[in-house]
């Protein structure tokens, strides 16, 4: 359905996207997975043909993107970052014009398929509303409308879940799963669970390049390193590194802190060994109050993948571009947790 | 098309800046019709059609200013731009949509009209041909104000550019009477739209100076497509 060569984009000396390539089959979901400014908008817009790639090849449907444009354009729908709406319309307008603009004869009458495109985006309730006064979830769904107008082959959604509450996330997610099994779906996000629970396939791109390519679970694979446990333990702290260490499996103890009678531990080791501690401690009978699994951050997965690919690394070992790039996950972890904060199902 | 130029009329007139800008239209050009034609008794509209370009020169960026700088601004511009609709259609579709309003002030001049008829004797070819003149000059005001609108994300610096230019073509008009060079003079004159303009409220109607209009227009409605593709690089 699509596919991308050597797509570069540069503005000025910065290179926003370099040498981007891959394929979409028909009716897959594919996420773009990165961190700001890893060149994912970018790429859409070039898809999209809000923008011209400064070198590549886009063909959409067997189309070439520099040959028929606006043939591409009727089969792709889009919903940047920021939805495309006009404040001063009710959502019944801005369909109307959308519908207009897109030059669709639906094949029943018009009233009829844009009530039916309200019902799958659940707008129905909402339709005589002036867009200025919705909520940012109703907004997304109107944007989400306005993109499925047109029944587009191809639905390009950009980071469709940011600014949401969580209850509106898991609604647009399964309104997006919804919308996969008919379409071929590109979306964007740096959530790694979102992209699991929806995508087929995962594409990580970091610094306008792909880093990686698969489906979840082969993602998860490659990037699951060693398990971390994080336990809130009571007793003798020297007597519990003790216990911990002797648990078979356990590479590493760490005490992070210490209130009172109780310390915070950080166990590292190669499996499983959850069932280990738990019958280690309870026989030397130290309670434990809590115990988690640390999951890999994003900004973990990102540095396990650029040390899985040591040759992409080493092209970008400038040292302007190393500060640069630590700034750009310092910055990226503040959002991490924001979004991690609201993301129940995660 | 026609779906962007109903939008655009359609926002123009369901805001509140809409009937603003028409009540101060209005307003100001009733004045004058009173002050040069019912105070003195006269039935010549021409100074007022004079005035009523000046009129427009302040006006017009009020109203061009938001064509394309809001669209940037609310990002609705990749809307447009992923529609299966080029960028010339976008840009004609805008352009009408100001003129549309241009259009609807002059209906409103038409009580000035009946009042001529019943109270003295109208001179018809010059009226009309001073419409066409009033159309044809606000469309090179309407070009040029699409144009700037087209080159920022401000509605603000649109306007004020927007002012800029069309009191620099004015200024100009009044150096070629302070200008010593023949070369100048008849350059400045050649180039002005305002004494082009008055050519048509005196009462001559002339294709050269409607030619002029419209090529004007059209050059600025290519700028402006170019100013909004390169959004696009």
């Amino acid at each position: 359905m699509i596919q991308v060569e050597h797509l570069v984009k540069r503005y000025g000396e910065t290179c926003a996207v370099r040498d981007i390539s891959f394929r979409v089959r028909d009716g897959e979901v594919i996420g773009f997975l990165g961190p700001n400014g890893a060149g994912k908008t970018t790429t859409m817009n070039i898809l999209t043909g809000c923008l011209e790639a400064t070198s590549g090849d886009v063909r959409i449907g067997g189309k070439h993107l520099e040959e028929d444009p606006l043939g591409i354009r009727r089969m792709v729908g889009y919903l940047p970052e920021q939805p495309p709406l006009y404040p001063d319309m009710t959502v019944a307008e801005y369909l109307t014009f959308v519908y207009a603009l897109k030059k669709y004869k639906a094949p029943d009458s018009r009233e009829a398929y844009l009530a039916k495109i309200c019902g799958m985006a659940g707008l129905s309730e909402v339709t005589g509303r002036l867009i200025r006064n919705l909520s940012k979830g109703y907004r997304q769904r109107v944007g989400l409308a306005g993109a499925l107008i047109g029944d587009p082959k191809v639905l390009i959604l950009d980071e469709p879940t940011v600014g949401l509450d969580p209850k509106q996330i898991i609604e647009i997610r399964e309104l997006i799963r919804e919308l996969g099994k008919e379409r071929t779906v590109i979306l964007s996000s740096h959530i790694l669970p979102e992209v699991q629970s929806i995508c087929d396939r995962v594409l990580v791109i970091n610094e306008g390049q792909i880093v990686a390519d698969g489906t979840p679970r082969e993602l998860s694979e490659r990037m699951s390193g060693t398990p971390q446990l994080e336990l809130t333990i009571e007793g003798d702290p020297a007597e519990v590194q003790t216990v911990l260490r002797a648990v078979p499996g356990v590479s590493q103890v760490e005490q992070v802190r210490q209130e009172g009678a109780k310390a915070l531990y950080r166990v590292t080791s190669e499996s499983d060994v959850r069932h280990a501690v738990f019958d280690a401690l309870s026989q030397g009978s130290f309670a434990i109050l809590s115990m988690k699994q640390l999951e890999l951050s994003l900004e973990d997965i990102f540095l396990k993948l650029t040390d899985h690919a040591p040759e992409q690394a080493a092209e970008r070992t400038k040292p302007s571009k190393k500060k640069k790039k630590r700034r750009l996950f310092g910055a990226k972890k503040h959002k991490e947790v924001d979004s991690d904060d609201s993301d129940l199902e995660a | 098309m026609t779906a962007i130029w109903k939008r655009d009329v359609h926002s123009f007139f369901h805001s509140p800046l809409g009937f603003v800008y028409l009540a101060a239209f209005f307003a100001i050009m009733n004045l004058y019709f009173f002050a040069t034609c019912v105070m003195s008794q006269s039935s010549d509209l021409s100074a007022v059609f004079a005035n009523m370009l000046v009129v427009l020169m302040f006006l017009m960026p009020l109203m061009t200013m938001r064509l394309f700088s809001e669209e940037y601004r609310q990002g609705t511009d990749r809307l447009l731009l992923t529609a299966p609709v080029s960028v010339w259609e976008i840009v004609l579709a805008k352009f009408l949509s100001a003129m549309t309003v241009i259009a609807a002030a002059m209906v409103g001049t038409i009580p000035w009209l009946i009042v001529i008829v019943i109270f003295g004797t109208p001179a018809w070819p010059s009226i009309i041909g001073t419409y066409v003149a009033l159309l044809c000059a606000s469309a090179v005001f309407a070009a040029i104000g699409a144009f700037l609108s087209a080159l920022t994300e401000s509605q603000l610096i649109a306007a004020v550019l927007s002012f800029a230019v069309f009191l620099g073509i004015y200024i100009l008009d009044m150096l070629q009477y302070s200008l010593d060079s023949e070369l100048l003079t008849t350059l400045f004159n050649w180039l002005s739209i305002y004494s082009r303009y008055s050519t048509f409220t005196s009462g001559i109607f002339s294709l050269g100076n409607l030619v002029y209009f419209l090529t004007l227009t059209a050059l600025f409605l290519y700028f402006t497509v170019r100013a909004v593709e390169r959004r696009r690089h």
